[in-house]
């Protein structure tokens, strides 16, 4: 078990007033087995005249604001206290094969959604054809996930600033360039192309390392991953293809959707603004091991 | 065997002519081809009138009725009504608990694989109101008698607005059938529906959402719907959404919208939750949906059961959600072709018997599902019906027997044309008024001008009085734009005036202004005054090539413009915003042309007050009075102060004064009264007549900032927050 100390605060600077926003997010942290929300607090400035914090059709929680006050600042800091504790998954031979859970999945009302393409992680035009090297026939699923998520670290390219928030999988297929969002719709396209369930999940992911270990790609940031079904049993298993992980203990959730559109963290309509500079800060420090 | 034929709907089952029918027709024998045919032809032209301009119009109207008996329409109506049930149960549980997805009573990869499946509109709680409000369904009726189902509308209602409105046009278009008796009259319908709407709005206003672009039955059955229900038609960018609300910015300051009739796909609707283009939805107005400030008829994602894949598990739920079997079998290709027959008139007059099947109306009342008892009746082209062929008000017989009323008995009382307050007048409608004003203002001043003006150029001696005249000419046209400035200060010919017209089309600019600005405010011009300027329009712009040809029919298009704005209009807030545009745009430019032909010594003004009395239309009445000596003190006395004459400065001032009083505006009325003392003043003393004038014409331009502040300052455009900036945080 770890306890983090989690802190995420966005800020934009508009060069001219902003006369009305309105704001969108995906902020605040959700329960899911082995993560516990102990304490979240989402503080936004300045004060919004309208709040709604709901929970979405993914069961995440949402916060809509919206601001009628002139203003040349908006900011959101989240701060919680979250408690990871993921079970380890069993041995990859103990797993069912991979067809089996494609098959499941099709009963699972819950689940079958996550096997449907979506607008930024659809299969086509080669991507089955890529998973298809890992998923031969008749491999346990968590033995051919292990291979896909280091193979997409190993083929592509960690580089920011090439892709953006529309880059899909399809482009990814053939540039093999990007950041952890364009990992993880891949790796679900490659999923998906398969018939298999693949959520894509927000979070973040510890500051500073185990000791001994280096640097994470994505810490200090948002950081995004997938989430994989192995079946009723087992559950769903979460991938970090960006730095060849599992998602054990250095990963809190945020919240999952089918890909990046469903779950972006902050999304905003305003009126006036002009230029705007942006300034994120992320900090996950574990307080208790 | 006898193979199946399809049903001819005029005929009982022993093959005679059913007593409503017999009427029709011996009716329409008595007419003949000939004049049935032009009487065709003017219920189309009545229905284009009705049209917005600019609105695609492709469909064709059938005078001739599509009936069902009572008997029949009961049967319907249960079906109707039994089917809007189901699909709205069905709608409240995939956007709700779930419960047939988890029971696998529909498959739910075809609902989450569905693009009309709107996760955002997916909530732990039912909404206030239903998702589904209003229904419709397409039926035919096979050879055995038994209705069937060709398809729901669920998502955008196409054909409400005619349903609504054709009874009136085909009534006056063939009264003879109108004798027929015991037609069910839609008026009570109607008017529950309004009610029900106006009620369910607790204060808020109802308004239909419309893009004038979607072609979903024809360009302007929003229009019809609006004005069937006296609701506001707006557009997404009249709306903003404000403390979780929608509000509109009406005239009357920002209004809460709290039910939206939804003219457009509910799809895109929400740009902030969707991550769409701002512009092109109402960011917010899905939050405002789940917090129940916000009900849209119908609720957008509500099309999602009108999906072919979920039609055959669709059927199986009525008897598990209502107990009871679908009264209504889906018609398949077979039984589409064998679709029953009614008579259309064809375009020349002659009946034609063609396939075709029936669109019902149903609505949600808060209690049950009410069926409008009538609809309309289209040609069913997949089952061979020929194009050309129209669309048919649907009525509904009591009685079978015929009951003769002598006289041509409106079948529906006059309409009562439901009162829209000036106040409601949304902003941007204002602000394409006032625009359209001063376009129209700023086109006949240039015509004006240049008709004045091109003679005499071309024809001036060189005599002092000549010469000075044409240099006061040049500086008016440059005043007005049509002349370069720098051109202007030189000797200008009547040639190098052409030369420069027809190389910059000052006109064709104007005009082309002038004519997108009605478009822009078309749904406020009646039906008959639309059309009116639209043919002016036309002729106006079939002239334009020749720019200096078409003068005299621009100046007849302004003449008829101005002759319709004052006889055609009431003096509501649309009528007042199009004079206010009028006036202080020929007040701006009186000013400043004067400020120019009344500069210099009081001995060298004649040349410049004769140009001011001729440009001012003034010539006769000056005559009559003066016996057209030019002297100071008379003709400012006309072209300042006389406030009889509508195109003295003073007049402007007053009128504007009128109208700022009207709107409530106290301090532009003050204004606009301290210069109409002002401009008093001056034609009495003529003290520093230039620097007055041009005083005059800043104070004009300083007064229509202030109105178009006060009315009409539109927020900013909205933008999203740039997304790519947010990978930075996304990582």
């Amino acid at each position: 078990m770890t306890l983090y100390r989690l802190n995420h605060a966005t800020t934009y600077d508009y060069t001219e007033p902003v006369v009305i926003g309105t704001h969108f997010m995906h902020l605040l942290p959700r329960e899911r087995p082995g993560q516990i929300v102990r304490e979240a607090q989402l503080d936004i400035a300045p004060g919004p005249d309208n709040r709604r914090d709901e929970i979405d059709h993914f069961g995440n929680r949402t916060t809509s604001v919206s601001l009628t006050g002139a203003h040349k600042q908006f900011s959101v800091t989240l701060s919680a206290t979250v408690e990871v504790n993921q079970p380890l998954p069993p041995h990859a031979s103990q797993t069912p094969r991979w067809e089996a859970i494609a098959a499941w999945a099709q009963q699972e009302p819950e689940v079958v959604e996550f096997c449907l393409p979506s607008k930024l992680a659809a299969p086509g035009g080669g991507v089955a054809d890529y998973a298809a090297v890992t998923f031969r026939p008749g491999r346990y699923i968590l033995e051919a996930l292990l291979e896909l998520n280091q193979r997409i670290f190993t083929e592509m390219s960690y580089r920011p600033g090439v892709t953006n928030n529309f880059t899909t999988a399809l482009h990814i297929l053939h540039t093999r360039t990007g950041v952890c969002q364009d990992y993880a719709h891949f790796m679900l396209a490659c999923l998906r192309a398969l018939g298999l369930p693949g959520r894509y999940v927000s979070g973040y992911l510890r500051t500073l390392p185990p000791p001994g270990q280096e640097k994470r790609r994505g810490a200090d940031q948002s950081h995004a991953w997938v989430s994989a079904w192995a079946g009723p049993d087992i559950g769903w298993v979460d991938f970090d293809p960006t730095n060849n992980l599992m998602a054990t203990d250095e990963h809190v959730t945020l919240a999952w959707g089918r890909d990046f559109t469903d779950v972006s963290p902050l999304r905003g309509v305003i009126l006036g603004g002009g230029r705007h500079i942006l300034t994120v800060g992320v900090d996950l420090e574990p307080v208790l091991t | 065997m006898q193979p199946i034929a399809p049903l001819d709907e005029t005929l009982d089952r022993q093959g005679r002519t059913k007593a409503p029918w017999a009427q029709i027709l011996s009716a329409i024998r008595e007419i003949g081809n000939d004049e049935l045919g032009r009487r065709t032809a003017a219920l189309n032209r009545q229905m284009r009138l009705a049209a917005p301009l600019g609105s695609q119009l492709t469909r064709l109207y059938d005078p001739l009725p599509a009936l069902l008996t009572a008997e029949d329409f009961a049967v319907l109506e249960d079906a109707v009504r039994q089917r809007a049930n189901l699909l709205s149960q069905v709608l409240e549980d995939v956007y709700g608990p779930q419960t047939l997805l988890h029971r696998g009573q529909l498959p739910p990869a075809l609902v989450y694989g569905d693009p009309y499946f709107l996760r955002p509109l997916h909530t732990l709680a039912p909404l206030p109101a239903p998702r589904l409000g209003l229904y419709a369904a397409d039926v035919i009726r096979a050879p055995d008698g038994r209705f069937l189902l060709m398809r729901d509308h669920t998502g955008v209602i196409p054909g409400l607005g005619h349903a609504l409105t054709l009874r009136r046009l085909t009534n006056g278009t063939l009264p003879e059938l109108f004798r027929m008796g015991d037609l069910r009259s839609i008026r009570p319908a109607r008017e529950m529906l309004i009610d029900h709407l106006q009620r369910e709005a607790e204060g808020g206003l109802v308004a239909l959402l419309s893009d004038g672009t979607v072609d979903k039955f024809d360009g302007f059955d929003d229009t019809l719907l609006a004005r069937a229900l006296g609701v506001l038609m707006i557009e997404h960018a009249d709306l903003a959404a404000r403390n979780g609300a929608l509000h509109i910015k009406t005239l009357s300051g920002l209004l809460h919208v709290s039910t939206i009739i939804r003219g457009v796909s509910g799809i895109d609707l929400d740009p902030l939750e969707q991550g769409g283009r701002p512009g092109a939805g109402i960011p917010g107005s899905f939050g405002a949906i789940r917090a129940g400030v916000l009900s849209i008829l119908n609720a957008p994602g509500s099309k999602l059961v009108e999906s072919e894949a979920l039609l055959p598990y669709l059927q199986e739920l009525f008897e598990p959600l209502l107990g009871e079997p679908p009264w209504l079998q889906r018609a398949d290709e077979h039984s589409l072709e064998l679709a029953s027959t009614a008579p259309f008139l064809g375009p020349d007059g002659t009946s034609i018997k063609a396939p075709h099947f029936l669109r019902l109306f149903a609505w949600h009342d808060g209690q049950d599902w009410q069926v409008l008892p009538g609809g309309l009746g289209l040609p069913l082209n997949a089952a061979g019906a020929p194009a050309g062929l129209g669309t048919k008000d649907l009525w509904v017989l009591d009685s079978e027997e015929p009951r003769m009323i002598s006289g041509a008995q409106p079948a529906e009382p006059p309409e009562k044309v439901k009162f829209l307050a000036a106040a409601h007048l949304p902003s941007r409608l204002a602000d394409n008024l006032f625009w359209l004003g001063r376009s129209v203002e700023r086109l006949e001043a240039a015509v004006r001008l240049l008709l004045l003006a091109i003679p005499r150029l071309e024809s001036g001696t060189s005599l002092p009085r000549d010469l000075a005249e044409r240099a006061l000419i040049s500086r008016c046209l440059a005043q007005a734009g049509l002349l370069p400035a720098d051109i202007a200060g030189t000797a200008i010919s009547g040639r190098l005036l052409r030369q420069t017209l027809a190389r910059r089309k000052p006109i064709a600019g104007l005009l082309k202004e002038v004519a997108r600005l009605v478009d822009a405010s078309a749904e406020r011009l009646s039906p008959s005054m639309l059309a009116t300027v639209r043919f002016a329009l036309q002729q106006a712009t079939e002239a334009l090539p020749n720019e200096e040809a078409a003068l005299s029919t621009l100046l007849s298009f302004t003449a008829t413009f101005a002759g319709i704005a004052a006889e055609n209009m009431s003096r509501d807030g649309g009528w007042l915003f199009l004079e206010m545009g009028r006036r202080l745009e020929r007040g701006d430019a009186l000013a400043e042309t004067l400020a120019i032909l009344l500069d210099g010594p009081v001995e060298r003004l004649e040349p410049g007050m004769a140009l001011g009395i001729e440009l001012a239309d003034s010539v006769l009445s000056y005559g009559l009075r003066h016996a057209g000596i030019m002297a100071p003190g008379p003709v400012l006395a006309m072209l300042l102060a006389d406030m009889s004459n509508p195109r003295s400065l003073a007049y402007q001032c007053h009128a504007l004064r009128a109208c700022l009083e009207r709107l409530g505006a106290d301090d532009d009325a003050e204004t606009a009264k301290q210069l109409l003392q002002d401009i008093v003043n001056l034609a009495g003393n003529g003290i520093a007549l230039r620097a007055t004038l041009s005083n005059a014409g800043a104070r004009l331009r300083t007064l229509s900032d202030h109105v178009q502040r006060r009315f009409f300052t539109l927020l900013p455009a909205a933008h999203a927050l740039e997304e790519d900036e947010l990978l930075e945080a996304a990582q």
